[in-house]
């Protein structure tokens, strides 16, 4: 009985870690797709992101179906319920993923010299949701608190950018639309970061059984 | 085994003791019983002695409750009974021992009663006056006789049960201990019982097979091992549910884990989208081969199916290296992208040139400027497909000629060669220092220092300076090209090596050039196990110093 709930903890384990990898790929070509102005790029990730949205589904029923089935109790208990929070959050990375994606294609391959800021604040969130997926991988607590550690980091690139588009606007007006769609792409890269961090939180509360929040 | 002895042994001594008991209990009765009736007819011998004196008062007198006496009349009569009034007796004539002894002069007999749990004897004599006298005794049958024993009989019995259970259980004991003290690792040197010595031997010659099998294993596991560990390329086996069963060190450094990862999913090593997606696409189609960056550095992954009688049973997985392969690709791109601009240029001019003449839209006295750049261009062409076809040498690194070369004598000739077009910027060209013998090939020594020399002369305003200045030690030469000319700023410095790099983008044809000369140099110094050193600031001229060993 104990081996078969094992079996499907590990399942449960590696749709987990599938799914990250989804995320991954997904900000990775979104950003590759800003950098290189390649829409076709940006075509890819809402491809993927209706993978991510068929994974969180799987991940949900199966994590339903130990509760109901297996009434896990102490660690376990808290890998399927972390598990249940950490796929709320990266299903929306995958679909800032694709908002990302989706602003690109009005771009029209327009990059610009302050995309360069973006790119090393995509860049900083890209290795944050690699650490928190890595994290959970290896049940890794310090890994999780330097996640955590970078969200400053990607605030502060945030406000960095926010700053040289208020001066890009100042300068020439006209590029005013140009400029605010930077800024939201920016803006979601600053929520991804955010979720990254919930994604460690959430790997420390499966491990120690205590979250920031509580 | 024990349990088993042991229950052998209490079984058969159970059956034993009981067997005993039944054997002696029937012939203790039979021997009871014959006493009994020796001693019946002693008591007889006795009474009818006394009868045949005394009459019936004997046998009033005799009167017991061990015996009944009777005494029969000659027709049958009960002239007496000890234990019954005789008047309601029947005729006891047809009573088989009274018949027997009217006619022997002896009777016995032995009658069970009506409740089968007695059995009664009879024994008769005839007296001397011709009437009988019969004595009998009521005894218990076998059975009743062993009811009456059963309660020495169950003590018996509990006891001997108690004692055949502990002697039953030690003797079970003794014979399993040697057994249990055999040492298999060493069958043949135990002295237990022979029956086993086969059996011994046999697990002899099996542990020596078995030892011999393990020896074997662990060889192969060894240089399994072994090859693995010293392969450049990384080599994961994955079963067919994706763990990792072997995974070797170029493989742990690629994917940055160790050795606990054995056993795991692969996913839990590496979940590149790209790489699980060919691991699928593998165990379907069978095979699978991708490019993936991993930590700064280009892998390729060639991954296959392995299958056992048609049945997939995993998958491997080997990892090459092909960073520099891939550099070495892009550099190749560039060069023939950069070629082909390089060689399009001047043949855009001839032909452009070349129509306007053609279309007679030249006027004559202009004609000699046109043919002029046809011919420019064509030269610049051919120096350019010159120095091509001298890199290709250098690239196929042939074997070529080699001699003792003074440089001082070589960069004499490259600075004649060079002398008209330093004239004419009014540069001042000086060799000087030692003569520099090494032993090398001419022309490319020559080239080298022509290049540097070139360069110099270009890249520095009118009147300025080119210095050559040869030094050498016992073991190497060095040559000193410097100017004061216009200098290369730092961030160029790593790359004007290459081929087609110019620090002016334009590609400007003012200075003339292929944009091969420093590629060629530096091909030509490594060619001679040499090195090249640039110091150079923007505005303060360039000090090229190159060391060449003499052997």
């Amino acid at each position: 009985m104990r081996s078969r709930f094992d079996e499907q903890l590990n399942t449960l384990n590696i749709e987990m870690i599938e799914m990250g990898a989804l995320c991954e790929e997904s900000i990775a070509l979104a950003s590759k797709a800003l950098t290189t102005g390649d829409v076709s790029l940006a075509e890819r990730v809402s491809v993927l992101s209706a993978d991510i949205d068929q994974k969180e589904r799987n991940i949900e029923s199966r994590c339903m179906k130990l509760l109901l089935q297996q009434q896990p109790v102490a660690r376990d208990l808290r890998q399927i319920s972390a598990a249940l929070k950490m796929i709320t959050d990266m299903e929306r990375i995958g679909d800032q993923a694709e908002d990302i994606a989706e602003i690109i294609n009005y771009l029209e391959g327009r990059t610009a010299e302050e995309t360069v800021n973006i790119r090393d604040m995509a860049a900083e969130t890209i290795s944050m949701v690699t650490d928190s997926v890595d994290a959970y991988v290896k049940k890794d607590t310090e890994l999780a608190k330097t996640v955590i550690g970078h969200d400053d980091k990607v605030d502060e690139y945030f406000d960095r950018i926010k700053g040289s588009l208020i001066k890009m606007i100042a300068e020439n007006p006209e590029n005013g639309e140009y400029a605010l769609d930077l800024l939201m792409i920016a803006k979601y890269f600053e929520r991804i970061g955010d979720h990254a961090t919930n994604i460690a939180e959430w790997v420390i509360f499966s491990v120690t059984g205590e979250h920031k929040n509580s | 085994m024990t349990s088993k002895i042991f229950r052998s042994i209490f079984a058969i001594s159970i059956v034993v003791l009981m067997a005993t008991l039944v054997i002696i209990t029937s012939f203790l009765y039979d021997y009871f019983t014959n006493i009994q009736i020796d001693q019946l007819k002693d008591e007889l011998s006795i009474a009818s002695v006394g009868t045949e004196q005394s009459g019936e008062e004997y046998l009033e007198a005799l009167k017991s409750d061990n015996y009944r006496l009777t005494w029969v009349a000659n027709d049958g009569t009960v002239l007496f009974d000890s234990q019954a009034d005789k008047a309601v007796m029947d005729n006891h004539l047809d009573r088989e021992e009274i018949t027997e002894a009217f006619e022997t002069g002896k009777g016995s007999s032995a009658r069970r009663s009506a409740t089968l749990t007695e059995k009664t004897l009879y024994e008769a004599v005839l007296l001397s006056d011709g009437t009988v006298l019969r004595i009998s005794v009521n005894r218990a049958s076998g059975f009743v006789l062993l009811l009456g024993m059963m309660t020495p009989v169950i003590i018996v019995v509990i006891v001997a049960v108690i004692i055949s259970a502990v002697l039953a259980h030690k003797m079970s004991k003794r014979i399993i201990e040697p057994l249990n003290k055999l040492d298999l690792d060493n069958p043949t040197e135990n002295d237990a019982y022979e029956e086993i010595a086969p059996l011994l031997s046999r697990i002899h010659k099996q542990n020596m097979k078995i030892e011999r099998k393990a020896a074997e294993l662990n060889r192969r596991k060894d240089e399994f091992e072994l090859i693995t560990k010293n392969m450049r390329e990384g080599l994961v086996l994955l079963d067919k549910n994706r763990n990792v069963l072997t995974i070797n060190s170029a493989a742990m450094t690629i994917f940055g884990t160790d050795e606990n990862c054995v056993g795991n999913e692969f996913l839990m090593i590496n979940r590149r989208y790209e790489i699980t997606f060919a691991i699928e696409k593998a165990l379907k189609d069978g095979h699978a081969e991708i490019r993936a960056r991993l930590n700064e550095k280009e892998y390729q992954f060639d991954i296959s199916r392995i299958e056992t009688d048609g049945e997939t049973v995993g998958e491997v997985i080997l990892v090459f290296d092909i960073t520099e392969q891939a550099d070495a690709e892009r550099l190749r791109r560039e060069f023939t992208a950069n070629v082909s601009h390089e060689l399009k240029t001047p043949l855009q001019t001839i032909t452009g040139s070349a129509e306007l003449i053609e279309n007679g839209l030249v006027k004559q006295e202009d004609m000699p400027r046109f043919v002029g750049h046809i011919r420019e261009e064509a030269t610049r062409l051919v120096t350019l497909v010159e120095d091509i076809i001298r890199l290709s040498q250098l690239d196929e690194q042939t074997e070529l000629p080699k001699e003792n070369v003074s440089l001082f004598e070589v960069a004499n000739e490259a600075c004649g060669v060079l002398r008209d077009s330093a004239d004419k910027k009014d540069i001042t060209l000086s060799v000087s220092g030692d003569s520099g013998k090494v032993y090398g090939v001419k022309h490319l020594l020559f080239e080298v220092i022509y290049n540097l020399c070139d360069n110099g002369i270009k890249y520095t305003p009118d009147g300025g300076k080119v210095d050559v200045d040869i030094s050498e030690t016992e073991k190497e030469v060095t040559l000193t090209v410097s100017d004061n000319g216009i200098g290369i700023a730092p961030q160029h410095h790593a790359r004007i090596f290459e081929r087609f790099y110019r620090v002016d983008k334009s590609h400007s044809k003012k200075s003339g050039g292929t944009g091969l000369g420093l590629s060629i140099v530096k091909h030509a110094v490594q060619y001679h196990g040499g090195k090249i050193l640039l110091q150079s600031e923007i505005g303060n001229g360039t000090i090229v110093t190159v060391v060449i060993p003499k052997i």
